[in-house]
Order: structure tokens, then sequence, then C-alpha cells
């Protein structure tokens, strides 16, 4: 039942075997070439530079928004530090509940059609609605932040609790195991890698949900940035600022990854390397 | 629960159903019949929360009195399901291609990471401007977050396949044609069911997200007019036919799924075994 | 280990005993274990071997407590067992060991459940990887351990307990034959130097025997104890005694109980 994001190892793998064998001349070569054809082809007047902005402009762009006019930063902090509460909020609401409903059968059986609603539903559909409700502002966007990235954490935090491997259960009972113990000891350290995954998704559904709020608040952040660069016509400036989300979107993946590396440590050789010789260290030799 | 082998009778099969959902169907009328005394009583005053009975009454008028949600929804529909055709179509065939090609796939496989770790929702903007705001910008917008999900699942059910199994066919002397279609394809289908899953419900959510930034029609308007018209009643209405949507989309990628990845389900394998060996007595009878 | 009938052990001598045990799973339809009566002697090693679904993981889950019979009643140390108990000591088929633990910790596990480990404690685990071979291994995920590894950091938390009766369900059986024999050895030393009595799940006869001081043949549908058989070979065994003919008498005794029903 859990739900698991869609960054394939195939794919890492791919890009980690091109690096390896050193490929990155050719990708970056191919990767050249197209930009020049578009900006030639730009230049030749085969594409309408105000609407498909020209690979120069773009690059001039990123140099006037972030340093010139210097505006973009202003925005940037605006979403990255609204993206970063309500992500912490929202799924440590999901966690807690997640948890909760999984430990409880009663509420697990009346929760259970509600669920499957809410699945159905796009969450991201209730922005408008919150923000009427709430009013614009601070407090709609941190709303719906944590509406749509409370839900991954919430679903794999219970699958992580419900589907506990009945021998490694059986071994605890045979030991006398209290539930507090059962619940320390064994289900939640079991359920992290899940839950894991499920931040994974949040956080970058949390990016989302602050966009679409942006769009219909139209105040600040890079989301209203880019919405008033194309209605401007600027499709150089908001490349630049999508762009900038790439990055942020991939600084993201990497420091989750790094963030799983670090706390589910035993799934990865590096991470049971370095905690094996770091529990060596603090035992003190007999 | 029974154990006798005699089938129940149908009125005891209603009877049966009725007594499993009885606790859940009055926990909801609790519900519903707590908020509805609160509002009324005035235990909650707040503009934002409407009554159960208003909530119905707009159901009521939307979908049987006026009837207005069904034009909305059939545009909404259309969007999510052109637009998810269209970005699972390419992302099959980029996958196949990629699967079959290893050169292909490293050069593809930079520019698939990057569009994943883009928040896809960011180029609404973008979308609309290039695409107007009729159902064009909507489905361009479906088809392109919709595409990674699909690529990524298909991709890897192609490419990660049982080295067993493959031996078994290089030992039998099958072509790389034989190799695809009498064992990658298939055994690529459960994760490219998966992905199709995914792709149908961010397929929705690039359709509605479209909607509120620039359109005339389709549910994601009327959510954000009745919104700012504060009248929360109309758009909880407006919200179900969305889920609505969701569910109807779910659960028909759910029941091809269960035709066609067959093998994966008792009750289903069964089913099948029972056709192939009628087809089978069919053919023999001849 | 011998029949209730037949029992002339002294009272005293005994540790585990069942009186008429049976036991039934969905609702009676499934009769896991039928009337079983056993009395198991301080510092024995029994043996249970007989076919798949027979009833010898369910025997082992009712001494241990961890299911209830549905009639009869056993009885360790002489008080009757009713829910899982700190004299009593199990092992599984796999090695059920926590991925996010180190062997150290693994076999600290059970010490945890009972309260802070202390120094002597996390010695005694050390002293018990070095026994089970595994002293450069301490600080080792399971992931970076073989499956026979895995297997003996079990083995070591099993030892761990300081329980005196030890359960052990086919603790051996999806090794390859070469660690299978190695670990076997070992359990039959270790065990002799615990003084502990130990109860041994398996399919392989010769194992069964090699091991036991007693090999209890059941048969199943409904499980049933079919014959007990007294493995009266001297102590320490050598491997080469498989190859004895007393041995080979031994097996096919086994096997002619296994066969006639
Ligand atoms: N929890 C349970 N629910 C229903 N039936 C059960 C349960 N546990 C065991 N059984 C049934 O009881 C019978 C004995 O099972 P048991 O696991 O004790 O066999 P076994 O001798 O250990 O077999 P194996 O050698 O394959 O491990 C089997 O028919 C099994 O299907
Ligand atoms: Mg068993």
């Amino acid at each position: 039942m859990a739900v698991q994001d869609a960054t394939s190892e195939v794919l890492v793998d791919t890009l980690e075997r091109s690096l390896r064998n050193r490929r990155i001349a050719k990708h970056v070569g191919i990767f050249l070439t197209l930009t020049l054809l578009w900006e030639l082809g730009s230049r030749m007047g085969w594409l309408d530079p105000l609407f498909y902005p020209r690979p120069s402009n773009i690059i001039r762009s990123f140099w006037l928004i972030y340093f010139q006019n210097a505006n973009v930063w202003f925005h940037l902090y605006s979403t990255i530090s609204l993206v970063i509460i309500g992500w912490v909020l929202g799924s440590m609401l999901g966690i807690g509940l997640g948890a909760l409903v999984g430990f409880n059968t009663v509420i697990r059986r009346f929760l259970k059609p509600y669920v499957i609603v809410l699945e159905a539903t796009p969450r991201i559909a209730v922005a408008p609605l919150l923000i009427a409700a709430l009013g614009f502002g601070v407090n709609s966007k941190l709303a719906i932040i944590m509406l749509v990235c409370f839900f991954a954490p919430f679903i794999n935090t219970l699958s992580g609790v419900i589907n506990v491997n009945e021998e490694r259960l059986e071994l605890f009972r045979s030991m006398r195991a209290s539930k507090t113990q059962i619940l320390r000891k064994l289900v939640l350290p079991d359920a992290i890698p899940v839950i894991m995954a499920g931040e994974r998704l949040a956080l970058t559904a949390a990016l989302s949900g602050a966009l679409v709020a942006e769009f219909i608040q139209r105040d600040k952040g890079i989301g209203s940035l880019i919405l008033v660069y194309t209605r401007n016509l600027n499709m150089a400036s908001a490349f630049a600022c999508i762009f900038t989300l790439t990055i942020i979107g991939f600084l993201i993946f990497k420091g989750m990854e790094k963030l799983d590396h670090y706390i589910a440590y035993w799934k990865y050789e590096g991470g049971r390397e370095r905690m094996s010789s770091k529990r060596k260290r603090t035992m003190v030799e007999p | 629960m029974s154990v006798s082998d005699q089938p129940i009778p149908l009125s005891g099969r209603i009877l049966d159903i009725g007594v499993r959902f009885l606790p859940h169907f009055v926990l909801f009328a609790v519900i519903i019949g707590a908020w509805e005394i609160s509002v009324a009583t005035g235990l909650i005053t707040s503009i934002i929360i409407p009554r159960p009975s208003a909530i119905w009454s707009a159901i009521v008028e939307l979908y049987i009195t006026e009837g207005t949600i069904y034009r909305h929804f059939f545009i909404t529909l259309t969007e999510a399901v052109v637009g998810f055709a269209i970005g699972a179509g390419v992302a099959v065939s980029l996958a196949i291609a990629s699967s079959l090609w290893d050169p292909f796939r490293r050069y593809v496989t930079p520019y698939a990471v990057v569009l994943n770790v883009t928040p896809g929702i960011a180029l609404t903007p973008v979308i609309i401007a290039w695409f107007g705001y009729g159902m064009g910008s909507k489905i361009a917008l479906a088809a392109i977050i919709s595409f990674f999900p699909i690529f990524v699942n298909t991709l890897t059910g192609l490419v990660q396949v049982d080295e067993d199994r493959e031996e078994l066919f290089n030992s039998l002397g099958a072509s790389n044609v034989q190799v695809f279609r009498k064992l990658r394809a298939p055994a690529a289908l459960p994760l490219m069911f998966a992905g199709f899953k995914i792709g149908l419900t961010t397929a929705l959510i690039g359709a509605v997200v479209a909607e509120f930034a620039q359109a005339t029609d389709g549910v994601g308007v009327l959510m954000s007019r009745f919104s700012f018209q504060l009248n929360m009643a109309a758009s909880l209405a407006t919200l179900l036919s969305m889920t609505v949507i969701g569910l109807i989309l779910f659960y028909s990628m759910e029941f091809l799924d269960d035709r066609i990845v067959f093998w994966r389900r008792e009750s289903r394998r069964a089913a099948a075994s029972r056709a192939r060996a009628r087809t089978w007595a069919a053919q023999a009878k001849k | 280990m011998v029949k209730h009938e037949q029992s002339m052990a002294a009272a005293g001598d005994v540790v585990v005993s069942g009186l008429n045990v049976g036991k039934t799973f969905a609702a009676g339809t499934v009769v896991a274990l039928e009337n079983a009566n056993f009395d198991i002697k301080r510092g024995s090693f029994v043996s249970l071997v007989g076919p798949s679904g027979c009833g010898k993981s369910t025997l082992l889950r009712l001494v241990s407590g961890l299911i209830e019979p549905t009639s009869g009643e056993i009885e360790v140390h002489g008080t009757p067992v009713n829910g899982p108990r700190a004299d009593i000591s199990m092992m599984f088929q796999k090695a059920t060991l926590l991925d996010w633990r180190t062997s150290l910790e693994n076999v600290l596990l059970p010490t945890e459940i009972n309260g802070t480990p202390s120094k002597a404690d996390k010695n005694r685990a050390l002293d018990l990887l070095k026994l089970v071979g595994l002293e450069d291994f301490a600080f080792s995920f399971p992931a970076q351990l073989s499956g026979g590894m895995q297997q003996r950091v079990a083995l070591a938390r099993l030892l761990q307990t300081g329980a005196d009766i030890l359960l052990l369900d086919e603790p051996f059986g999806a090794l390859d034959e070469f660690t299978r024999e190695h670990l076997n050895t070992e359990l039959m030393r270790i065990v002799a130097e615990v003084r502990a009595t130990a109860i041994f799940v398996t399919h392989n006869i010769t194992e069964a025997i090699f091991l036991a001081d007693q090999v209890v043949v059941m048969t199943s549908r409904p499980g049933r104890m079919a014959k007990i058989i007294n493995v009266d070979l001297e102590r320490p065994r050598p491997l080469s005694i498989q190859t004895s003919v007393e041995f080979n008498k031994l097996v096919e005794d086994v096997r002619e109980t296994l066969g006639a029903v």
C-alpha cells in the first residue's frame, strides 16, 4: 500500500555508468549542439523568441534576476522557507497520525473509506478553498503545503506499522517483549525506510503545493514570479526561474538521498561500514 | 463467517453487507449530525464552515436540478484522459526504445532526470502562454506531468528481467524480438500499470491546476469561482466531482490491470484458466 | 524423552512434560497435533523428525508458550506454561536478525528486553560471538554476513538469554550441507558446555540421530508422535560415527517408522 517515488535505479545506474565511462564530454557536446540549434533557429526566425526564449537570453536573465536586479532572492526565500516549514509540519502530522491509525485497529477500520476517498481526490484541488477560508497570505499557503505533503508520510507510516515482519514479531514475543519495546525496538526502526520514502515524496509535493498557492495568490514566491514574467511575455526570465526550480529539485533529491543514508544507514553499504566502525569505537574494549 | 458450503441466499448476502457497513454508516451519520448541530446552534460560527445540509443542497443543485456540473465534469475528465494518453504514449515508446537500444537510453536519461526533478507544475503559466486558454494547455500539462512516472516504471520493468529467465530464452536460441515479446514485455506489465495509475492521478492534477491558472470551463474553474465567492458549500460540492473523477480513473485502470495482468491475483488467475480451458476444448471439438 | 506411561525418570529430573497435548486450527478443522505425551529430562538433547506439516513447529511453539494448546497441558520446571517465559529460548528457521543492529547488538537484544545491559552482559555477548566463531564480526550488520554467519549470530542470541531450555526449529535448514554439519558439531558442543536441554526440529534423519539422545518420530494427518528412539551412542561423537553400523541401524529404524504410516 505504501507509495514509492518514481526515481528509478535504472536511470541513476545509467547516469553513473555514463559518468564512469567518461562519456560526459559526449553528453555535453550533444547538449551544446541542441542548445546551439535552438539559438540558431530562433535567430533565423523559425521560433518566435517572444514565446520560445533564446538560450542566450535565458542566460542573461539568470544574470539579471540573480545579480543585476537581484530580485529573485526575496522570492526564493519566501518559497523555500514555506516549503520547509510546511513539509516539517505536514509530514510530522502524517507520521503521527499514521502511527496512531496503524496501532489502533478500530480507528483503522473506520478510517478506511475516508482514506480511499482522500487518496482519489487531487489534494491540490483544495487550494482555492483553503485560500478562501484562511485568506491570502502565509496561513493559507502553509495549509496547502501541509495538506499536499501530509498524505505520503501518513500512508507510508501506516503501512510500515501494519506490515511488521511476522517472524520478527514472534521472536520478540518469545523474548517476552512489552508493547512499548516492540514498538521502539522493532516496529519503528523497521518502518523507517518506507517512512523516508514518504518524506521524499512529501518534499517534492510540498514544492508543487507552494507553487500552486503562489499562482493563485500572486503575491510573492517563485511561482508568482514565473506567472508575472509569463504575463509580461518575459519568457527568458520565466525560464530562468523554472531552471532555478530544476536546481532546487535536484538539491531536494540529493539532500533526501543523504538524509536517507544517514537515517536508514543499514540499507547502504557505505552507511553500514560507517556505523560499524563508529560503534566499534564507542564500545570501550573490555 | 459461515463454514457451510451452501451458497448464501441473496437476501442474506445483502443483509451481510448491510451489517458489515452499518457501523460506518452510523459513524458517518453521527459526524454529519454533530457537525450540523454545532453549526446550527452557533457552536461553530464561521462563514468558512458550511453546514452539511447546505452542502447537500449545493450538491442537489449542481448535480440534479441545474445539472451545471456535468459539462465541466466531462471537460476535465477529457483533459485528464487525453493528456494521460499522450503522456503515456510518448513515455511507453521512449521506454521501449531505451530498453532496446542502450546508447539511446544513455542519451535520454539525463533529460529524463532533469524533467523529473523539475516540478512540472512550475510550467503551468508557460504552457498556457504556449497552448492558449482552451483545453489544449490543460491536456499539455497533464501529458507533461504524467510522463515521467510511466516512463520510468515501464523502463524499469523492461530492463530488470530475471537473469535466469533470460538465460533460458538465450539457451532456446530466441531472437531479440522474441525475448522482447515473450519475456520483457509481459514481465514489465505489472510495473507499467503501476506507472499508469500514478500517471492518471498526476494527469488529473495537471488538468485541474491548469484550470485554476486560466480557463473558462472545467471543474477547476468552478472550484476557484465558488471559492472566491466564498460559497463554501458549492465548492465542496465541486470537490466531490473531482473525487469522482479520481475514483473513475483509478478504478478503470485497476479494472484493466486486473484483466491484463491477470496472473497476480488468485481469483483472476482462476477465471483466466477457466477461459483458456474452454477455448482449448472448443478447438479440440473442431 | 519417553512416553508418559513408560516414564521411569525421577520427578525432579523432568524439565518439560506434556500430558495429552492437542492443538487444532481454523475452528477445529485442522488438527495440527493430537494427544502428545512426553517427558524431557534435564540436559537431554531431543530431535523431532517427521514429514512437512506433521506439527513439529506447532509442538515447539506450544512448549515456548507462543500458542496455547486446545487440550491437555504442558509443564516446564514443574509449572504450567501460559505464555513465553524466561527459562525457555527459541531459535527459528530464519535468522530473524534486525537489519539495523550490529551482530553484538542483535545478541544483546534479549538482555535489553529484560532491562539495561550491563558491562558483564556485553562481555558475555562478545564471548558468545567468540564461541560461534564470529568475534571479528561483532560490529558488522546482518547484510554484511553470509547466511551461515547470520544463523550463528542467531545461535549466540539464543544462548545470551541464559535460558536452560533451548527450542530450535530447523535452525540450519536453509544452509548448505558443509555449513550445517559444522554448525551442528558446534551446537552439540555448546549445548553440552552450557548444560542446556534442547529440542531440535529437523527434516534430516542423519542430523536428528547424530545430535540427539532421543529421536521423536512424528507422523502427519493428524500430527502424532509415532515412536521414540533412544540413541545410545557415546559422546563426544565424531562425524565419522555416521558411517558406523549402530548409526545406520538407527537410521533404518527411523525410516521404517516414517514409512510405516
Ligand atoms: N496458524 C495456523 N493456522 C492454521 N493452520 C496452521 C497454523 N499453524 C500450523 N497450521 C497447520 O498445522 C499443521 C502443522 O503445522 P506445523 O507448522 O506445525 O508443521 P511442521 O511439522 O512444522 O511442518 P514443516 O516441516 O513444513 O515446518 C499444518 O497442517 C499446518 O497447516
Ligand atoms: Mg515447521
